[in-house]
């Protein structure tokens, strides 16, 4: 590599330089600082972000292909790098109380948290299978540390162990995939693949490579079949990496699906049959499991595999609108997933866990404003109009019935109907029964930020998704 | 162009929403909600003052885009079918208030914004000329229903309220792909009236149909997917009962008369005899259940089923007597159910009993309250001079020459609506006076007589001097009817 190349490459990857940089400096700072100067960890945790943000609005002119075509810095990771950010900085602004109520108080924290954005930053620019894994394997160590993280608490270890045992796997199964690929094609790149292949009836052997790495990925989303981690995960994990799992990593998880699946040697290959039936069963098996959960977090864990499904719904559609649709999708799940998960974070105060679906009885009577925000939040992931997941869920349909799906479209609505059954379950508790206790709410003015943030997102982009809408179409590649 | 009136019609509640927020004493948000309900009523006559009945062209236009990207905007407009209804919305969001005065007790800012927010989504439904527009109206409308019947209603109300609200949602989520499907093979525009001109082959045109009428059913409601009907009126306080009868099952009769019809005509023509079958069985059939009821709320919600189903034969008659004749009895479906569970509601709130054997001769306890239930009682039973004469007269002469058989069987609905009628008001307001004794009921005061009076003005008004109404339908009407036998007609 020539040194004008590698300070090309530096520049494209400027903003995960940051990120990375900022984390180890953060962990040796992270050292010294004193009891009751945490927040100091916070602001320079967001004071990081915001930096590597900045570096990633100023790349964003142009497409700059990286490190000799296994990382790419385009519009496409722009997007995604700012649903990481959003992720990232909101998990921040809810950790610190919640932190101080779990006695988490350590740097390694936050320094994890950052890392797992670097790994997600990764993913969402890589354009070869081993700047996958990288990026892939970064972001699933930090978060099983992260998930264990309550230390003193058995249900946390149970998932964090459960959740590397099963990790542990899945990237082997995709590792599995991935030398196949490179065995009979020659190459890790996704482009050179797609090359490699076109013209010739496409081999036996590479199919099943890319079943292998689809599974790999599919794990990581949560989607059917490999779902099984997600309640266990998200219900022992501490409430803000919940929060955070359910929104960062799961986007990141799509950005590679949107690279893989798109990619002329997925496309060439029927695949789409395949991730046709993956979303309908996980949407159909997170809708239905949902509606038995008594567990806040377990119904929440379930509600995302439902939208994990319908996501997917947008990667068989295919198409420049159907990667919009993806992409915007995520963008609006992560404000009200996170609205949600700020709410459920700020429930757990004293002797409250706030992880009951009872905890939340008469919620609207002693605390209006909370219960009417947590009302936006449900009726926006049930997707009611003026919010914004009806938009999200709008543009998916739309991108399906645009390709002659409509058939997938009526089974996705169907299943969403069932979906909302949970959520109006919720908003039933929280209006039409009755208070069993008084509970004071861990409400910070950070905590108070976030939720207003993500409130003004939720209505903001139902109300007005043009500007949104033409992001994400811009955003999306092969339009 | 001058004044947005139809936006000010529409955001006027809502507005008037935002400002109970910050209201801090019951009294004062009583008063505002009132307020900002008789403005709104006072726009939508000044509206109608200005509405030219000579067209059946939109009216009072405005168009703004909004999601350029689908070609989505924000577009308003009325014409002759819409007008009544946006009337009709503005009057009844008044009674709803004045009904609600006491009988809602806790949490009374809550339940009036809910109350306006529900107003002004009804609102926007009536006046939308771009289909995604009208989506979210129509589906937002879930919210402050689904909190005005679960959270004020009675003792069943949470399951009524899920009921209500997975029934809804249920039908409008295939309405939802219904449109897309339009909207990709209609040109890629949401507009109403271009969607309207289009000429889809008949496939899509039957599958649409379908697909849009699970939801129209689900609103207006037809048997079989009528049962989350009498659930929802039984636990809904007044006020939410009033709004169900008197505008929400409009919604579907409107659907098909916005949607339906136009968009698809040779689906509506092919499809015809079936949907006269489906509204001469829900007359029946919704007549043979109330004529079983002895809870008061119950019979109302039932007969409002068999009433319904004269709209829909009047609409599926696909002649001018029938479709006129429909749009009117929607409109005076509104005002008399609404009006009799406005009456069962008062009665309620001072007895808390809604069974009709616990009643008799309420006629010497309460005289004023059993000569209007008495009018309405007649309005109800469709007694030439009132107004239900009009609009079931015109809905049976409609049928007869689409279907014999099904005119006849409207027929029997009607003697079905007597029987009931008359025997709930035998035992309720003469009977022996002992029964109702007990309670001491005192008679209606001038805060119900307005809320009542109101109503009142119309029964009359449209059973003796009909031909205002009528004209203000009858240009849309006669369009309506050229595009579904596909003629042309001037403007």
């Amino acid at each position: 590599m020539t040194a004008a190349a590698l300070l090309q490459s530096v520049l494209a990857s400027l903003p995960e330089i940051v990120v990375v940089t900022g984390a180890c400096t953060l962990l040796i700072l992270g050292q010294f600082v004193q009891k009751r100067q945490e927040h100091f960890l916070v602001w320079a945790s967001v004071a990081i972000v915001l930096i590597a943000a900045l570096a990633t609005l100023m790349l964003a002119g142009e497409v700059r292909p990286a490190y000799t075509g296994m990382f790419v810095a385009d519009r496409f990771a722009v997007f995604f790098k700012f649903v990481f950010y959003l992720a990232t900085v909101l998990t921040f602004l809810l950790s610190r109380k919640y932190a101080d109520i779990e006695g988490i108080g350590s740097s390694e924290y936050y320094v994890l948290l950052l890392f797992a954005l670097s790994g997600m930053m990764i993913m969402a620019s890589a354009t070869d299978l081993m700047s996958i894994y990288v990026g892939l394997e970064l972001v699933v160590l930090c978060t099983y540390v992260l998930t264990g993280f309550l230390r003193r608490e058995r249900r946390s270890n149970e998932a964090a162990l459960k959740y590397v045992i099963l990790g542990a796997v899945s990237t082997g199964i995709f590792l599995y995939g991935v030398s196949l690929v490179y065995g009979l094609t020659g190459t890790t790149q996704l482009d050179a693949m797609a090359a490699a292949v076109t013209g010739g009836p496409l081999d036996p052997g590479l199919l099943l490579a890319v079943v292998f790495i689809v599974a790999g990925l599919v794990f990581k989303v949560g989607a059917v079949p490999f779902h099984m981690w997600v309640p266990d995960v998200y219900e022992g994990a501490p409430t803000t990496i919940t929060a955070f799992m359910s929104v960062g990593p799961k986007a990141a998880g799509f950005a590679v699906i949107l690279r893989v699946f798109l990619n002329p040697l997925v496309a060439a290959s029927d695949v789409w049959i395949i991730v046709a039936v993956i979303a309908v069963v996980t949407m159909a098996l997170g809708s239905f499991v949902a509606l038995v959960q008594d567990n806040f977090k377990r119904l929440l864990a379930y509600s995302s595999i439902a939208h994990a499904g319908f996501a997917i719904f947008g990667v068989v559609a295919g198409g420049a609108d159907g990667i919009a649709s993806v992409m915007l999708y995520l963008l609006i799940y992560s404000f009200m997933n996170l609205g949600i998960f700020g709410i459920v974070t700020m429930m757990r105060n004293g002797d409250f866990s706030g992880e009951v679906i009872e905890d939340y009885a008469g919620l609207a009577k002693q605390h209006p404003g909370l219960a009417l925000l947590m009302l936006l939040y449900l009726f926006s992931l049930a997707g009611i109009p003026p919010t914004a997941g009806f938009f999200a869920k709008f543009y998916v349909l739309a991108a399906l019935v645009e390709r002659g799906f409509v058939m997938l479209a009526v089974i996705a609505v169907l299943l969403s109907a069932v979906a909302a059954y949970f959520y109006i379950r919720i908003v039933m508790v929280i209006y039409m029964r009755e208070p069993e206790r008084t509970f004071d709410p861990a409400l910070t003015p950070l905590v108070r930020a976030t939720l207003a943030f993500t409130a003004a997102g939720t209505i903001g982009i139902g109300l007005f998704p043009s500007w949104f809408l033409r992001l994400a179409q811009h955003s999306a590649f092969g339009g | 162009m001058g004044l947005p009136l139809l936006s000010l019609i529409v955001f006027t509640p809502a507005a008037g929403a935002a400002v109970l927020m910050f209201l801090r004493s019951d009294a004062a948000v009583r008063w505002v909600a009132l307020g900002v309900t008789v403005l709104d009523l006072a726009l939508c006559i000044a509206m109608l003052a200005g509405f030219d009945t000579t067209t059946h062209a939109m009216q009072f236009t405005e168009t703004r885009q909004w999601v350029p990207a689908f070609g989505i905007n924000y577009a308003l407009g009325i014409d002759g079918i819409s007008a009544l209804f946006v009337f009709l919305t503005a009057l009844l969001g008044s009674t709803c208030v004045l009904a609600s005065w006491v009988a809602i007790d806790r949490k009374v800012k809550e339940f009036m914004v809910s109350l306006l927010a529900m107003e002004a989504l009804m609102l926007g439904v009536f006046c939308a000329l771009d289909l995604f527009l009208f989506y979210v109206f129509w589906e937002a409308m879930l919210i402050p229903m689904y909190l005005i019947i679960g959270v004020w209603g009675g003792d069943g109300r949470v399951y009524a309220a899920f009921k209500f609200f997975l029934y809804t949602l249920a039908g409008s989520v295939l309405f939802l792909v219904g449109i897309i499907v339009l909207y990709f093979n209609g040109g890629e525009t949401f507009d109403i009236l271009a969607l309207t001109a289009q000429d889809l082959p008949f496939g899509v045109q039957s599958w649409l149909f379908f697909a849009f009428l699970v939801a129209f059913a689900v609103k207006v409601p037809m048997v079989p997917v009528h049962t989350w009907l009498p659930h929802a009126h039984v636990q809904a306080p007044t006020a939410g009962s009033i709004i169900l009868a008197g505008v929400l099952l409009k919604m579907g009769a409107y659907g098909f008369l916005r949607f339906s019809l136009p968009m698809l005509p040779d689906a509506s023509v092919y499809f015809s005899t079936l949907m006269l079958s489906l509204s001469a069985l829900a007359i029946v059939y919704g007549g043979l259940l109330a004529l079983a009821q002895d809870d008061l709320k119950k019979l109302v919600a039932y007969s409002s089923i068999s009433h319904m189903g004269f709209v829909t034969m009047g609409l599926f008659a696909l002649n001018l007597r029938g479709l006129e004749g429909g749009i009117l009895q929607m409109f005076n479906h509104g005002v008399t159910t609404g009006a009799l569970f406005l009456f069962v509601g008062l009665i309620y709130e001072r007895t808390h009993t809604r069974s009709i054997a616990d009643y008799g001769g309420m006629m010497k306890a309460a005289p004023v309250y059993t000569a209007f239930l008495a009018l309405f009682i007649l309005s109800s039973m469709a007694l030439p001079g009132t107004n239900s004469f009009v609009g079931e007269l015109l809905v049976l002469s409609g049928g007869f020459s689409a279907n014999l058989a099904v005119g006849a069987a409207a027929v029997l609905g009607a003697l079905l609506g007597a029987a009931y009628l008359l025997g709930m008001y035998g035992k309720v307001a003469l009977g022996p006076a002992s029964v109702s004794a007990r309670f001491k009921i005192r008679d209606v005061n001038a805060r119900e007589i307005a809320a009542i009076l109101s109503l009142t003005v119309f029964v009359l008004w449209v059973g003796l001097y009909p031909k205002p109404f009528l004209n203000i339908i009858d240009a849309s009407a006669k369009h309506l009817l050229a595009q579904v036998h596909g003629e042309e007609s001037g403007p």
